[in-house]
């Protein structure tokens, strides 16, 4: 079981966390159109490689954060970027 | 009568006709005599002769001693034929006399397919053949018909295409050919335990580099686990001379002293990412295995090597063996396997082997395979081995042919880690790397797998490895600190990364032997041969993958331990390549298999009760599983409690309702976001209905909140949705707003909820509240006051009414909850009052004609769909699923209203008929047919109007008042109702709850 | 629209011209001699008129009813490893049309009635053993989502229905049906066209039928690059532009169509076309236990619980559960898997304690946001998706290669894949899918 990378709990097992998403910026509600609303909401990059998600701690510190991980691999890089504060929305 | 003595039909120990002393019938039925071939005592043998067990073998009684497998108890008393072969029904006897013995798998009592090779003897064991089919004679014969010996694999593939209806009754005969044991589903369960473990150094495989690797590991300071597969310790040791045999004893001794922690008849079954192992502890006598989880910091894989069989015709012949079972069941067990051998060995362990038994008295023909004198055929009758016939054209009469063609290396645990093995033709054996290669990271390799060479290099390469695992792993708890150090400050600098500078292994020259000049068995579990291997490559299936799947090869019980190298070199040889450009299939894990009773441990899957639980129990409620929680369902008659509450007062237990208590001067910005409708002048002391949405405008929750203080709330969602909208929010907080000052606390278990309900509710609450003015004008429909209940001060009372009556929702500090509700009970016995269970509460809302999320909503449910429109406000700030709301209520090009679904309240045109829930309503379409338009998405008889009502979803163009639908119920009767004006069948204006 | 030109287009299925036809005689005949090569190997070309990426299942069927349908038979099937070693190959061999929405339960419907003649038709034993299927309810909740299944599949003539627990108890005798589990088993839509089939067997069929027909496979040939041009994204890709051909690893091919047949990797070949799909890949696991004799005569699934098992003729039990909820392409496995598939089988079945697993592995599966493939044409002229197939993509490859080949053949889309257009999520028209797809199989 992958051990992820808290930025406050350090690292813990998987099963503690949930992967909440690719980490992308909403769009302005008022001002955003169908096309790049829907974008936003479904498509993904879903690459083999790194990829920026945000995770939340969802049995220890009850934070979320953002990370990047590699897809392929499946390993975190080190370390942590912190905290979602400059992160997407909901997914 | 089965040729076995016990097939499928007869369960274990009912095998009549083979009474005490017997072996398997042969096909001919005629019993074989035992012979009993145990020698005298032997030094080095692990049985204790003091200590006789009697066991069955398909129902006879057989002796052997403690400290036996059953494999080598049987074999001690004569018995040669342990199993017959999945396919051709092939007799077959001894061959490693280990865990991975592919024939001696057999049923003990309600437990099959247990290891005879490894399982220790228990007096009383109930053992008995298993694959012991045909056990019709007519269904042998019909197989013989269609080809018999003729066929190859995959015939099933074709054949039986034509007629389709005959192919379940071929199929039922080829799941027949199944193999394994019989389970019993009716067996009690037994209780599993898990633990975790968290050791600096897990060493898996307790031979000689293993356990100096332990020693070494743990003298430098680190934790270590030590898992060996067998019942002791020692390795290939265990059955050799007397120094080796001291040697392990030497060792094993010195881990103890050096505080290892020894886990013998256990296996490591797989490694993932951070070396998170499964390690399985067996109970040496069939106990209930334990699964440990080890996170441990550095893995040695010190697996040993495990001895490849031989391809050559007969090769699946009782009598036939590889050099490790013969010197396990004569070193180990006192067990003589034969009393004329044929010895044909390429390395020392064969010619030691070939020693073993000249000293044991058999009469030995050593053959040395490195001169290039190979066995083409081990010939015989009946299960026996007669003859061995050499490439020079030697017959050799033998009773035993014992062969030492050389290893395979059980890199599985290495491969789960990355590490991609590659083959040495020099050595012929795949090993983890190229020579030399210096192992990076926490994974480490030592003995066998990684190389050969005497005793004390194997034992200097292990301990090499142990201290660079205790060093590494000293670098990985350090750092592991560091990431923690809000737990405990650090002390002093990290520990280098140590490079690997240990002296590497050697590799011995060995000959490339895989197949003899003729055909034999490759994988005996699955009875796949060389030929059937060549045909698949001829036919295309040139890749190790598609020769795997077209014949099965190395699918069986060992999984490709003792039967991929062989395979991968037929191949090779078909298709004209090199073992290396065929490469091996994917090693998967567990590396030995695992009982699930282990893997699924003891369930840890608590229900949730109120703190009101008791009192419903004894109240005589009917329970019901709602989401996480136990609730009364009702009380005897749901019926009768809606009345009581219309006509009088009821309460109910709404505890598990998710509560959130909101605090901040940024609370209001939040309820704004997450609700579709205003928030910013909801008063201190009133309460609104809302309901948030996803950011595609689905529907996610609903309820109500209160508005405490200036900058306090307490929100309410649904029961099940009550974890997830913590998330939710606490998502919007962190990610989107983190700059808001405003604090979120599930309070969901901190209060009991009762919800006191029916037009008296006002006067028996008055009775226990006295500081609250409960005046219809001093506390309105849809406000929030704080109070005191029955002497219970910091009560939230909100004035709502979901069943559509007068009725104050209470939150009371959990802890009295019981109290108030009794108080209620006792102070409104002259009210009438009595509890009232879900059933009653659906009751109600149905005929208020309120939604419960995911019930009458569905993952596509918008808003707009649930008549919410009103609800949503545009022209106010973001708000959760804005975009999506607004294109929805306005419209968008190319969208189809009409199809939109619209969630309306249904009235059956018979009021008897209650159409149940999901009944589908359909429309008849221009070609006379008929199209699915909608469906029932809530139905109930309504005590109160003494009729049906429903809810349903159907599509807007069918959803306008009056419109007759057609409803389809579940017996195919159509039925007609009509669409109602409002949602609410009683009381739509809502005049009893503001009463 | 591209014109693919077609050597001989007619709607009634052609019969491929087999090395040698299979047969009882046949095998009688031929005794221990060994068969030809189940397919033709060929050199890789530079043209065609169509190259399907990805040779699993459902690129083997799209080139076979392409050429056996349409006539169309200059095609080759690129694989990246071999044939059916993806999702095909890794799959727990379910086949079923119990789906929730009119729209599933027809396309899944004509899948089945497709697998049942496919042995037949493909002149290759697939072994499709038709066992009937349960799906558990454990909750009120989801006992409502059953008799909404079972309703929808009777209005569109599929056998399914709800039953109890006495029922259930006389179909599968191992299961628990007391109250005293944790989550005790209140009913099961009982589906009985639903069963098993040999996974590999459909693979090999398709390729050998299409083989015969013409068809050419190329194993060890991975796509590195797909050439678009004029379209509006960087370097011509992306919508607007016309596929011009692939770049592999065995050197360029030029075609007017490239179908995205692959699982796993959609989104990776969608980017070589320029395109972002609405996809996330979870890795799909699996196991087996060591083979007992037959008493599990039902599939058997549990939503709830997250498990679905079968018992293959071989004896061993087939375990699967959902997606793991980490997305990732690595394939290693968790033991989180066989713990979590160990309890809830127990909690179905609880003396099935003494089995042992022998073999977990992992596939990966591409999950669409409402649980439901992405099948027909894109933005991009000559680039079409057969993708998204979650956890059932095995059950749906003969319609779905039916119905896309259609589709390509004929430039329009067919009515059974037209509810799963790429465009509905732009359009924000979502298949409502989720309730039965999501743990169902």
């Amino acid at each position: 079981m992958l051990l992820v990378p808290c930025p406050h709990c350090g690292p813990r097992n998987t099963a503690d966390l949930t992967l909440v998403g690719e980490s992308e910026s909403r769009p302005d509600p008022s001002a955003t159109t169908p096309q790049e609303w829907r974008s936003y909401l479904y498509l993904e990059h879903n690459p083999a490689g790194w990829t920026r998600e945000t995770w939340y701690c969802r049995l220890g510190c009850g934070r979320f954060f953002v990370t990047e991980r590699h897809r392929g691999q499946n390993r975190f890089r080190h370390p942590p970027l912190g905290p979602a504060d400059e992160s997407a929305g909901p997914r | 009568m089965s040729p076995l003595g016990s097939g499928p039909g007869s369960g274990p120990g009912q095998a009549p006709g083979s009474g005490s002393g017997t072996c398997l019938r042969r096909n001919d039925d005629r019993v074989v005599p035992m012979s009993p071939s145990r020698l005298p005592a032997r030094p080095g043998e692990v049985i204790d002769r003091e200590r006789p067990l009697t066991f069955t073998w398909n129902g006879g009684a057989v002796t052997g001693f403690a400290g036996d497998t059953i494999a080598s108890a049987l074999a001690a008393s004569g018995c040669t034929v342990f199993s017959r072969s999945m396919k051709y029904h092939r007799p077959r006897g001894i061959l490693t006399a280990d865990f991975w013995d592919p024939n001696t798998l057999v049923q003990v009592g309600d437990e099959p397919n247990v290891r005879g090779g490894h399982r220790l003897l228990e007096a009383g064991m109930a053992v008995s053949a298993q694959n012991a089919w045909p056990s019709l004679r007519w269904d042998a014969k019909a197989l013989t018909a269609l080809g018999g010996r003729a066929l190859s694999a995959g015939f099933y593939y074709k054949t039986f295409m034509r007629p389709r209806w005959l192919w379940p009754a071929y199929e039922k005969v080829l799941a027949r050919f199944a193999p394994g044991g019989v389970i019993d589903p009716a067996s009690a369960p037994r209780r599993h335990d898990k633990r975790y473990a968290h050791p600096d150094v897990v060493v898996a495989g307790g031979g000689p580099a293993g356990l100096a690797a332990a020693v070494a590991a743990a003298r430098e300071g680190a934790g270590v686990l030590l898992v060996e597969h067998e019942h002791s310790l020692g390795g290939h040791l265990r059955w050799g001379t007397k120094s080796e045999r001291s040697m392990a004893a030497a060792l094993a001794g010195a881990a103890e002293a050096a505080g290892v922690e020894i886990l013998t008849d256990a296996t490591v079954a797989g490694r993932w990412e951070d070396n998170w192992l499964a390690v399985v502890e067996r109970d040496g006598a069939g106990g209930p295995e334990r699964l440990i989880k080890a996170r441990a910091k550095v893995l040695v894989v010190a697996a040993g090597l495990i001895e490849r069989p031989y391809v050559f015709a007969g090769n699946d012949r009782p009598g036939v063996m590889l050099s490790g079972g013969a010197r396990r069941l004569l070193n180990l067990w006192s067990v003589r396997p034969g009393s004329r051998a044929v010895v044909w060995s390429a390395n020392a362990a064969g010619d030691a082997a070939a020693a073993d038994l000249e000293a044991a008295g058999v009469v030995v023909e050593h053959v040395d395979a490195r001169t290039g004198r190979t066995v083409t055929a081990a010939e015989g009758r009946r299960g026996a081995l007669e003859r061995v016939v050499l490439s020079d054209g030697t017959r050799l009469e033998v009773d035993l042919l014992v062969t030492a063609a050389g290893w395979t290396a059980p890199t599985s645990l290495l491969n789960m880690a990355g590490v991609r093995p590659r083959y040495d033709p020099a050595a012929a054996r795949f090993f983890p790397a190229e020579p030399g290669t210096a192992e990076a990271g926490t994974v480490l390799s030592t003995g066998g797998i990684s190389g050969d060479g005497s005793l004390d290099e194997l034992v200097g390469h292990g301990e090499a490895t142990g201290r660079l695992a205790a060093a590494r792993a000293a670098t990985l708890a350090h750092r592991l600190r560091v990431a923690t150090a809000w737990a405990a400050p650090v002390d002093g600098p990290e520990p280098p990364e140590v490079p690997d500078e240990r002296t590497p292994l050697g590799r011995d020259p060995h000959p490339e032997l895989y197949r003899s000049s003729t055909d034999g068995i490759v994988d005996l579990s699955e009875d796949v041969g060389s030929r059937d291997l060549r045909h698949a490559a001829a036919e295309g299936f040139d890749s190790v993958e598609l020769v795997k799947r077209w014949t099965t090869a190395t699918m069986g019980s060992a999984q490709g331990k003792l039967e991929t190298v062989n395979t991968v070199a037929v191949l090779a040889e078909a298709t004209g390549s090199t073992i290396s450009e065929v490469g091996t299939t994917t090693w998967r894990p567990p590396f030995a298999p695992v009982t699930l009773g282990a893997l699924a441990g003891r369930m840890f899957e608590p229900l949730r009760i109120s703190s009101l639980h008791d009192l419903h129990v004894a109240a005589g409620m009917t329970p019901i599983q709602a989401g996480q929680w136990i609730r009364p369902e009702h009380y005897g008659d749901p019926a009768a409690e809606v009345c009581n509450v219309r006509a009088n007062v009821g309460i109910i237990d709404v505890s598990p309702l998710g509560k959130l208590d909101i605090r901040g001067p940024d609370a209001t910005d939040l309820l704004s976001l997450l609700y579709v409708n205003k928030w910013r002048r909801l008063a201190i002391g009133a309460v609104r209905y809302g309901v948030m949405c996803a950011e595609d405008g689905v529907i996610l929750d609903d309820g109500v909140t209160g508005r405490l203080g200036e900058e306090h709330y307490l929100m309410s969602t649904t029961s099940s949705g009550s974890g997830a909208m913590e998330v939710w929010i606490q998502n919007w907080l962190q990610t989107e707003h983190p700059d808001w000052r405003v604090r979120v606390t599930p309070v969901t278990d901190a209060y009991t909820s009762i919800n006191v309900a029916g037009p008296r509710s006002r006067v028996l609450l008055g009775r226990l509240v006295d500081d609250v003015d409960l005046g219809p004008e001093a506390f309105k429909y849809m406000q929030v006051r704080r109070g005191t209940v029955a002497g219970v001060a910091g009560c939230v009372m909100w004035r709502i009414g979901f069943t559509g009556e007068l009725s104050y929702e209470l939150h009371v500090p959990a802890g009295y909850g019981p109290h108030v509700w009794q108080a209620l009970l006792a102070a409104g016995a002259d009210l009438g009052v009595a509890p009232f269970g879900l059933e009653a509460q659906r009751i109600m809302r149905l005929e208020k004609g309120h939604f419960i999320v995911g019930q009458d909503t569905d993952a596509l449910t918008k808003a707009p769909t649930a008549g919410l429109e009103w609800l949503i406000k545009l022209d106010k700030e973001d708000f959760c699923g804005r975009p999506e709301l607004q294109w929805a209520l306005e419209g968008e090009p190319g969208d189809a209203p009409d199809a939109v679904p619209r969630l309306v309240a249904v009235q059956p045109t018979d009021p008897s008929y209650v159409p149940p829930e999901v009944c589908q309503i359909v429309a008849a379409t221009p070609d006379g047919k008929e199209r699915i338009i909608g469906r029932i998405t809530s139905s109930r008889f309504s005590p109160t109007l003494e009729r049906s009502i429903c809810l349903a979803q159907v599509e807007a163009v069918h959803a306008g008042p009056d419109t007759e639908l057609t409803i389809v119920d579940i017996t195919g009767r159509r039925h007609t109702a009509t669409v109602m004006l409002h949602h609410a069948h009683f009381d739509p204006e809502g005049e009893r709850l503001r009463a | 629209m591209v014109q693919v030109p077609r050597s001989n287009p007619r709607r009634r299925p052609r019969r491929g011209r087999y090395p040698a036809r299979y047969s009882a005689a046949a095998l009688l005949r031929r005794g221990k001699a060994p068969w030809p090569p189940i397919w033709r190997s060929t050199e890789l070309r530079d043209t065609y008129d169509i190259v399907v990426v990805g040779g699993g299942v459902h690129g083997l069927a799209t080139a076979y009813y392409l050429a056996s349908n349409w006539g169309i038979t200059n095609v080759a099937v690129l694989d990246k490893g071999y044939l059916g070693g993806g999702g095909s190959g890794r799959n727990t061999a379910i086949v079923r049309s119990n789906y929730l929405t009119p729209d599933g339960v027809a396309f899944y419907d004509r899948s089945v009635r497709l697998y049942e003649r496919l042995a037949v038709d493909l002149n290759l034993n697939v072994m499709f053993s038709r066992r009937g299927h349960l799906t558990l309810a454990h909750s009120d909740g989801a006992l409502r989502t059953m008799r909404w299944r079972a309703e929808v599949n009777k209005h569109q003539g599929v056998d399914s229905e709800v039953i109890g627990p006495a029922e259930i108890k006389r179909l599968v005798p191992a299961l628990d049906v007391s109250e005293a589990p944790r989550h005790p088993i209140l009913g099961a839509l009982h589906h009985p066209p639903g069963g098993i089939i040999r996974h590999d067997a459909v693979v090999w069929g398709y390729a050998r039928a299409a083989a015969a027909l013409g068809v050419e496979m190329h194993q060890n040939t991975e796509v590195l690059d797909i050439d678009v041009a004029g379209g509006s994204g960087p370097d011509g890709k992306g919508p607007g532009g016309q596929v011009t051909g692939v770049r592999t690893s065995r050197g360029e091919v030029s075609a007017p169509v490239v179908v995205n047949c692959t699982a796993g990797w959609a989104s990776l070949i969608a980017a070589m076309a320029g395109l972002r799909l609405p996809i996330s890949t979870h890795p799909l696991q699996a196991a087996v236990t060591e083979p007992v004799k037959m008493f599990l005569p039902a599939v058997v699934v549990s939503g709830s619980l997250h498990v679905y098992v079968s018992q293959t003729d071989r004896g061993e039990l087939v375990f699967g559960a959902a997606v793991d909820p980490l997305a990732t392409y690595d394939t290693g496995g968790s033991l989180a898997f066989a713990e979590e598939l160990a309890g809830h089988v127990l909690q179905l079945m609880p003396g099935l304690g003494r089995m042992r697993l022998l073999r977990q592995w992992s596939g990966l599966c591409d999950m669409t946001p409402d649980y439901s493939p992405i099948i027909g044409a894109t933005d991009v002229a000559g680039f079409f998706c057969d993708v998204g197939w979650g956890t059932y993509g095995f059950k749906a490859a003969p319609v779905a290669g039916e119905q896309l080949a259609a589709c390509i053949a004929s430039g329009e889309t067919p009515d059974l894949i037209e509810p799963f257009a790429l465009n509905r999520f732009a359009e924000g028209r979502l298949v409502g899918e989720k309730g039965a797809a999501a743990v169902g199989h």
